[in-house]
């Protein structure tokens, strides 16, 4: 499974991914996990199997929805609490329940 | 709910998601990125040009020769000196991927359109002669960067905006069916392409009969001045810094929001000061550059929270506060502090958002006053990146001075007075919180 994320530069976000990585090796899983700007996000998306926002950029998520559901792409805003804490197993469960929804 | 919070939500929030989402601001803001990696490696030879090392320029010169620091600075020519050029390329493109037009072709329209608005004149004085002459057949590259960067950003736009119309109405080349598709292709920016220059050529003709003489004379003028008086005036960076501080509070990027409109005035000022700094000035023009923000007063990231993290780790007694200190350590020393935005949260949080308030427009204040009086050397121009850890960040970014370092633990310390009585009582909450749950 393939979790793109992004926030403004895609450096608070990668804080996150390495956590994330971290979780999904503990749980055995087989995951690619990165991080873009926010600018980024439409050379990576057709890459990606769900794209995850941070909180601080969710006034881009109506244009990142819309980028996502002509590629059939699930595109939610991080739970800001899970992204303050950098709870990398919370947010990998929640980008799994998008995906499989 | 409180009061305050019932404002941030219902009042701030959906002005600044209308804002933060206005596709103008956002390709400004994001074409202006492209220029970041070429500014920032032109400030390394800058850097290297200006070592504040007893010797080093005599030591250069025996060993490079006399044209050492001339060579040495052939990079910065080409790098600061074409913010204008990369940026008008970049907005384009980032507006016409918006449009979900083709940008690559938008952007190398944008390009031409500039250069189609500069005239072709540099002013040359001649060895002996008193007065300078304007020659002609060369492309000023006064103009192709800072200088140029609002007339750049001014045409992206207008030139994005008809491409894009020509395109989504479809007044488009047709080829006949049978050509290929690529062929065909390569036809259709023709039409719009076409009205794009002829517009800005029309406009030129029009301005040169003007006393204005060029487009870039009305712009300095008309845009330039007023936005550099908002950007370079203690109130206005001030109103800036409180709106940053005020969108962190309800949890939006503060910083990328609001550099969308200032972000383009502290880089020309940045680049003011790096040509004054490079011609040997002793006093730069300008206070307020981009690293004014970025290096002195968010130290720590937007909020000047590293004296925060700093209280968590030395002071706090609830298990939370302890944790998310050691959290927020690492990435708060290379000032980026989403753990303790949204982790203690200082988001939603009337008790912590007083201090975030107003600890950096404390550290405005004070970093105003020592690089006014002269007391701190001001920022030198060198585009030292947000995320260089403070005291090596102020050291950079006055070009070396030790001032600057000082400056940073002095704004530091005056955070962390402002912060630490708030925090204590958050912290005391929170030990409540563990004790009784624990019992």
């Amino acid at each position: 499974m393939n979790i793109l994320l992004c926030c403004a530069a895609g450096m608070s976000t990668s804080l996150l991914v390495t956590k994330m990585e971290k979780s999904a090796a503990e749980e055995g899983l087989e995951m690619s996990i990165w991080a873009v700007p926010g600018e980024a996000v439409r050379n990576h998306i057709d890459k990606a199997d769900v794209l995850l926002v941070g909180p601080q950029v969710r006034y881009m998520l109506p244009q990142l929805k819309k980028l996502g559901e002509t590629r059939g792409i699930p595109v939610d805003v991080i739970n800001t609490v899970h992204y303050g804490t950098c709870n990398g197993a919370e947010v990998l469960k929640f980008a799994r329940q998008l995906v499989t929804k | 709910m409180s009061k305050l919070n019932n404002i941030l939500e219902n009042r701030v929030m959906p002005v600044a998601g209308r804002i933060a989402g206005q596709r103008h601001l956002q390709a400004l803001r994001d074409g202006l990125i492209l220029t970041m990696p070429l500014i920032i490696v032109g400030s390394l030879f800058l850097i290297l040009g200006f070592l504040p090392i007893p010797g080093y320029e005599d030591f250069m010169a025996r060993t490079f020769g006399d044209a050492w620091l001339t060579k040495l600075l052939y990079p910065v020519g080409a790098t600061f000196d074409i913010m204008a050029l990369i940026a008008g390329f970049g907005i384009a493109y980032r507006l016409a991927e918006k449009y979900e037009v083709d940008a690559l072709s938008a952007g190398a329209i944008s390009v031409a359109a500039f250069l189609l608005a500069t005239p072709y004149q540099v002013s040359f004085l001649a060895e002996g002669a008193s007065e300078a002459v304007m020659v002609g057949g060369a492309i000023p590259v006064a103009l192709m960067g800072s200088k140029g960067l609002f007339v750049a950003m001014l045409i992206a736009m207008i030139s994005t905006e008809i491409y894009r119309f020509f395109i989504q109405k479809n007044i488009v080349f047709k080829m006949p069916d049978g050509v290929p598709p690529a062929v065909s292709k390569s036809f259709i920016a023709l039409i719009p392409g076409f009205v794009v220059i002829t517009v800005i050529w029309l406009f030129r003709l029009l301005v040169e009969q003007t006393d204005f003489e060029s487009l870039h004379n009305i712009v300095g003028i008309i845009l330039g001045k007023p936005l550099g008086v908002l950007g370079g005036s203690l109130i206005g960076s001030l109103v800036a810094v409180f709106l940053v501080q005020l969108l962190w509070s309800c949890g939006l990027h503060g910083a990328s929001i609001v550099g969308g409109v200032m972000g383009p005035i502290w880089l020309a000022s940045m680049d003011v000061n790096r040509i004054a700094f490079q011609d040997g000035a002793s006093d730069l023009p300008n206070i307020f550059t981009q690293q004014f923000f970025d290096i002195f007063v968010y130290i720590g990231g937007s909020g000047a929270t590293l004296a925060l993290v700093v209280a968590m780790i030395l002071r706090a007694r609830s298990q939370q506060m302890k944790q998310l200190g050691r959290l927020a350590i690492g990435p708060g020393l290379f000032n980026i502090n989403e753990p303790i935005t949204f982790g203690m949260p200082v988001v939603m949080n009337p008790l912590m958002i007083v201090p975030f308030v107003l600890a950096p427009l404390a550290t405005v204040i004070i970093t105003y006053i020592a690089m006014s009086t002269g007391l701190v050397a001001r920022p030198a121009g060198i585009a030292v990146p947000w995320t260089m850890p403070p005291i090596i960040g102020g050291y950079l970014a006055t070009g070396g001075k030790i001032s600057g370092a000082v400056l940073q633990l002095v704004n530091f310390l005056a955070a962390f007075a402002i912060y630490y009585p708030f925090f204590k009582i958050w912290d005391k909450q929170k030990y409540a919180e563990e004790q009784g749950t624990a019992k």
